[in-house]
C-alpha cells in the first residue's frame, strides 16, 4: 500500500532516469563516430538524431551542437539536463519514500549538470562528462538495488526504468530496421555503433563472437533471454514487476494489466526467431510498442488515476 | 534565578552590553566552552575553512536548500549554517526545560478553558474581546473534545537571553512551527565536524524527536483504533519547510501526503492509495488553519480537503495541532501568560515574559505614549514587521502620528522594551566573531508534556543584526545540552 500520487512520482523517475541514461549514450557514441569524417559517420548521427525523435537537425546543427542541445538545453523538453531535473523533482516530491543514499546519488547528478560551469565541463571534454552521467545514473541505480525495500515502491521504479528501456530501444530498433525506403545496414563501424548505443557491444560479442550481421543484431537486442536490454528481458521484466504491483489490488480492474503484460512477455519469449527476417521486423516492433504504450496507460488506470466511486468503502 | 550561570560582576557593571554565550564581561571563557574554545584554537583558518565547506556540501547533497528565484533559472541555497555549536549547561537547561513544560500546559488547558466552559474569561483574568474577537480565534472549535487536552502538540518557543543571564521567552508559536529539522540536520553535521569534542562534551541526543512526534501523535488517536494511521500534511514540495516535512514523514514512517491525496466520505478522511482507499486517523498538518479546509474556512484554498473539519467534528479524524491554536500565541493574549499560568496552575511563570505594555490599560497606555522614545510598540494583529514604530529609531513625526494612532485605537497596541538578544562566537569569513542568537526549542505535548533536550539556535549573520529569521539573512546552528556530569571533562582534540 502506497500513495497513488507517489507511486506516480516513483515510476516516472524510473522513466527519467533511464531517458537520461539512453540520451546520454547515444550521444556520446555519436560524437564518438563522427570524429570520422565518413558516410557510416553520418548514418550513425542520422540514427541517433532519429532515434530521439530529431529528424531535422541535420539541417541545421552540426553534431556536436546536437549532442550539446541534447545534453544541457533546458528549454528542450527532451534534454538529458531536462530529463535529470524532471527525475530529481519527482525525488523530491517523495523524499520520504526513498533512501538517503538513493537521494543522494540523483540529487548529485542533477547539481553536476544544472552548475553554471556545466557547459565548459562539456566543452572541456564532452565524452568524459557524458559518461560521468551514465556511471552516474549506474551508481543510482545500484544504489536504489542495495538500499531500498523491494517492495511496492520499487516495483514502481523499476516499471519505469524498463517501460522506458524498452520503448527507446524499441524506436531504436525501429529506425534502424523497420525503414523499408531505406537499404539495409551493412557498414561494419555503424553497426557497432549501433550495438553501442545500446550498451549491447561486449555482450554481444560473447554471445556471438565477432563476427558482426545486421541479422544477428536485431535477433540479439530483440530475442536474447539475459541481455538487460533486449525486449524480450525487458518486458519478462515489466511482466513481473508489474503482477507484483497488481497483488495488493482487490479491485478487478488490476487483471487487464496483467493480461497486457503477460501477452507481451509471450510475444517475444515464443517468437519465431529462426525466421526472422530483417525486414520483417517492423510489423513486430510496431505491436510492442503499441502495446508498450497500452500498459502504460493501464498503469494509470489501475494504479493512480482510477475512477473513485469504484473504489469507496461500503 | 538562574542557579547554573557564574555571576560575573562585570556583567552587571554594563547593563546595555549583551550576554556573550562564550565569553564573561571579564573576558575569559565559560567553563562549559572551555573544550571547545581548546579545539577551535588548534585549528586553523584553512582548517576551519575546509570543515565550513564539508558542512555545507553535507546540507547541499542531503537537499537541505531552499529555492530561489530570479531572472530566466531558478537555484537552491542552503540555509546558512554556522559551524561552531551553542553550547547549554545541564542547569540552565533544567530551569528551560522545567518552564517550557509548566507554560505549555497552562496554555493548553487555557486553549481548553476559552473552547469550553471560559471560566478565565468570565473571572476577568482575560479579557473576554481580547481573545474572542482575535481573529486566530476559532469559533468552529467551540465545545470540541480534543484528547489529554493537548491542542499544541508541537510547540516551538522562541526565547532570548537577556543581559543579565536570564531566558526569557519572546514568543510562543503553537500553530505550525517548523524548524526541528534543522535541529536535527545541524546535530548530524557537528557530529562530523567536531566528532571528538562532542564525545567528551557528554551531549543529550536529540535522535529521539521523531519517534516521540510519533508516539504523542499516536496519543490523540481515538482508544478504538487500535493501529492508527498517522500521515503528514504538506502544503507541497513548493513551500519553503517542504524539506522538513518530508524528512520528518520519512523518520516517522509516516505518509507525507498532500491535500489531493485525501478524500472526505461519509465524515471519513481517506488517501488515495495504488490499492484504493485507506482510512485516515491522525494528520500531522504543516499546513496553517486558514487553509486545511476550503468547506469550514478559505474558500479559495487549494491546499486542504474539503470536509475535513467536520469529519474532525465527528470524531472520525485528528488534526495536530488543533484548529484555534494561534489564539493562545497572540501578541496581547502573550503578555497574560504570567497570569495564566497563574490562574490555572497557582504557581508563578518559571520562564518570564519581555515586560509587555498593553496599551488598553489606560495607565499603561499613558506610560507608552511617555516613553515613546524608549520602546517598541507593536500592532497586535499585523506580523512581518508591518505596524510598527522602533522608539529609538524613529523621527519625532513618526513618534507623534503613532501616539495619535495608539490614542485612536488602544486596543490594537502593545509595547515592549527594545530587546537584546545574547551573542554566541561563529565563523564569520574565516574568522570567529560574536553574533546575536536566539533559542528555539521544540516541546511536545499528548498523552504527556516532553521537551527535547536541544534547541535550533537561529544566528543574525550580518554584524550587529538582531534578525535572526531565515528570509533576512539569518542562519543556525546546532545547540549542544550537556549532561548533568559533563563539565570537567578533558576534551579530546
Amino acid at each position: 500500500m502506497m500513495l497513488a500520487r507517489v507511486a506516480d512520482s516513483l515510476y516516472w523517475i524510473g522513466r527519467y532516469v533511464e531517458r537520461a541514461e539512453h540520451m546520454a549514450r547515444l550521444s556520446d557514441v555519436m560524437l564518438n563516430a563522427t570524429l570520422d569524417r565518413t558516410d557510416a559517420a553520418s548514418e550513425v548521427a542520422r540514427i541517433a538524431m532519429s532515434a530521439v525523435g530529431e529528424q531535422d537537425i541535420d539541417k541545421t546543427l552540426t553534431p556536436y551542437e546536437a549532442a550539446l542541445a541534447l545534453a544541457l538545453d533546458r528549454e528542450d523538453g527532451g534534454s538529458i539536463t531536462t530529463s535529470l531535473a524532471r527525475a530529481r523533482e519527482n525525488a523530491r516530491q517523495v523524499r520520504d519514500q526513498i533512501t538517503t543514499e538513493t537521494w543522494e546519488r540523483l540529487n548529485l547528478i542533477y547539481l553536476r549538470v544544472t552548475d553554471p560551469a556545466a557547459s565548459k565541463a562539456f566543452a572541456d571534454g564532452s565524452s568524459a562528462f557524458l559518461h560521468d552521467i551514465i556511471a552516474d545514473l549506474h551508481l543510482f541505480k545500484g544504489a536504489a538495488d542495495a538500499t531500498m525495500s523491494h517492495g511496492e515502491g520499487w516495483r514502481f521504479l523499476l516499471l519505469g526504468i524498463y517501460l522506458e528501456r524498452a520503448q527507446l530501444i524499441g524506436r531504436l530498433l525501429e529506425v534502424c530496421f523497420a525503414d523499408r525506403q531505406r537499404r539495409a545496414m551493412t557498414d561494419h563501424f555503424a553497426l557497432t555503433s549501433l550495438l553501442r548505443m545500446s550498451c549491447a557491444l561486449e555482450p554481444y560479442l560473447r554471445r556471438y563472437t565477432a563476427d558482426i550481421q545486421p541479422r544477428l543484431i536485431l535477433e540479439f537486442l530483440m530475442f536474447d533471454e539475459d541481455f538487460p536490454r533486449s525486449m524480450r528481458f525487458t518486458t519478462a521484466r515489466i511482466e513481473e514487476h508489474l503482477v507484483g504491483a497488481a497483488r495488493y489490488v482487490e479491485h478487478a480492474g488490476a487483471a487487464s494489466a496483467e493480461r497486457l503484460a503477460g501477452r507481451l512477455k509471450a510475444r517475444l519469449q515464443y517468437a519465431d526467431v529462426e525466421n526472422l527476417e530483417l525486414n520483417g521486423a517492423g510489423a513486430l516492433l510496431t505491436t510492442v510498442l503499441d502495446e508498450c504504450a497500452a500498459i502504460h496507460a493501464t498503469i494509470y488506470e489501475t494504479f493512480v488515476a482510477y475512477p473513485l466511486e469504484m473504489r469507496l468503502p461500503a | 534565578m538562574a542557579t547554573a550561570r557564574r555571576t560575573d560582576e562585570a556583567d552587571l557593571e554594563r547593563p546595555g552590553a549583551p550576554y556573550d554565550e562564550m565569553i564573561t564581561a571579564a573576558g575569559g571563557v565559560r567553563p562549559h566552552y572551555a573544550a571547545l574554545a581548546q579545539r577551535v584554537q588548534t585549528l586553523s583558518e584553512a582548517d576551519l575553512a575546509e570543515r565550513q565547506k564539508t558542512l555545507e556540501r553535507f546540507f547541499l547533497l542531503q537537499g537541505i536548500t531552499f529555492t530561489v528565484y530570479g531572472g530566466e533559472s531558478s537555484t537552491e541555497r542552503i540555509i546558512p549554517t554556522d559551524l561552531l555549536p551553542r553550547i547549554i549547561p545541564a542547569a540552565e537547561w533544567a530551569k528551560i526545560e522545567a518552564g517550557l513544560t509548566q507554560r505549555l500546559r497552562a496554555l493548553n488547558m487555557f486553549l481548553a478553558d476559552i473552547y469550553g466552559e471560559q471560566q478565565i474569561l468570565m473571572d476577568g483574568v482575560v479579557p473576554r474581546e481580547l481573545v474572542l474577537c482575535a481573529p486566530s480565534y476559532r469559533r468552529e472549535m467551540q465545545n470540541l473534545y480534543v484528547p489529554h487536552q493537548a491542542y499544541a502538540n508541537v510547540c516551538g518557543s522562541d526565547l532570548i537571553r537577556q543581559p543579565d543571564g536570564a531566558f526569557a521567552v519572546l514568543e510562543d508559536n503553537l500553530r505550525v512551527p517548523s524548524g526541528v529539522s534543522y535541529m536535527l540536520a545541524n546535530r548530524e553535521a557537528s557530529k562530523r565536524t567536531f566528532p571528538g569534542t562532542f564525545r567528551a562534551a557528554g551531549v543529550r541526543s536529540v535522535d529521539r524527536y521523531p519517534d516521540l512526534l510519533l508516539a504523542t501523535l499516536k496519543s490523540m488517536a481515538a482508544d478504538w483504533r487500535p493501529n492508527p494511521q498517522v500521515v503528514v500534511l504538506t502544503p507541497g514540495v513548493y513551500n519553503s519547510a517542504y524539506y522538513e516535512h518530508a524528512y520528518l514523514a520519512r523518520l516517522m514512517g509516516a505518509p507525507l501526503v498532500e491535500g489531493r491525496d485525501l478524500v472526505v466520505h461519509d465524515n471519513m478522511v481517506y488517501m488515495r492509495t495504488t490499492t484504493g482507499l485507506r482510512r485516515i486517523d491522525v494528520i500531522y498538518r504543516r499546513v496553517d488553519d486558514d487553509f486545511i479546509d476550503p468547506l469550514t474556512f478559505r474558500r479559495d484554498s487549494g491546499l486542504g480537503v474539503a470536509g475535513l473539519f467536520n469529519a474532525y467534528r465527528a470524531g472520525n479524524v485528528v488534526i495536530c495541532n488543533a484548529p484555534g491554536t494561534g489564539v493562545a500565541d497572540d501578541k496581547a493574549v502573550y503578555a497574560y501568560v504570567p497570569e495564566i499560568i497563574r490562574y490555572y496552575l497557582g504557581e508563578d511563570a518559571i520562564l518570564p515574559n519581555i515586560e509587555t505594555f498593553l496599551c488598553r490599560e489606560p495607565a499603561q497606555m499613558n506610560h507608552v505614549l511617555a516613553n515613546l522614545d524608549k520602546l517598541v510598540v507593536k500592532a497586535v494583529g499585523a506580523s512581518g514587521g508591518y505596524g510598527m514604530l522602533i522608539g529609538p529609531h524613529a523621527s519625532k513625526k513618526e513618534r507623534a502620528d503613532f501616539a495619535e494612532a495608539i490614542k485612536a485605537d488602544p486596543e490594537n497596541y502593545i509595547a515592549q522594551p527594545t530587546i537584546q538578544l545574547s551573542t554566541a562566537p561563529c565563523l564569520i569569513d574565516g574568522a570567529i566573531d560574536p553574533r546575536h542568537v536566539d533559542l528555539r526549542p521544540f516541546i511536545l505535548s499528548g498523552e504527556k508534556i516532553v521537551v527535547t533536550p536541544g534547541a535550533l539556535t537561529r544566528v543574525a549573520l550580518k554584524k550587529g543584526s538582531l534578525v535572526v529569521n531565515s528570509s533576512q539573512g539569518g542562519g543556525s546552528k546546532d545547540t549542544w545540552v550537556l549532561t548533568a556530569d559533563a563539565l570537567g571533562k578533558e576534551a579530546q582534540p
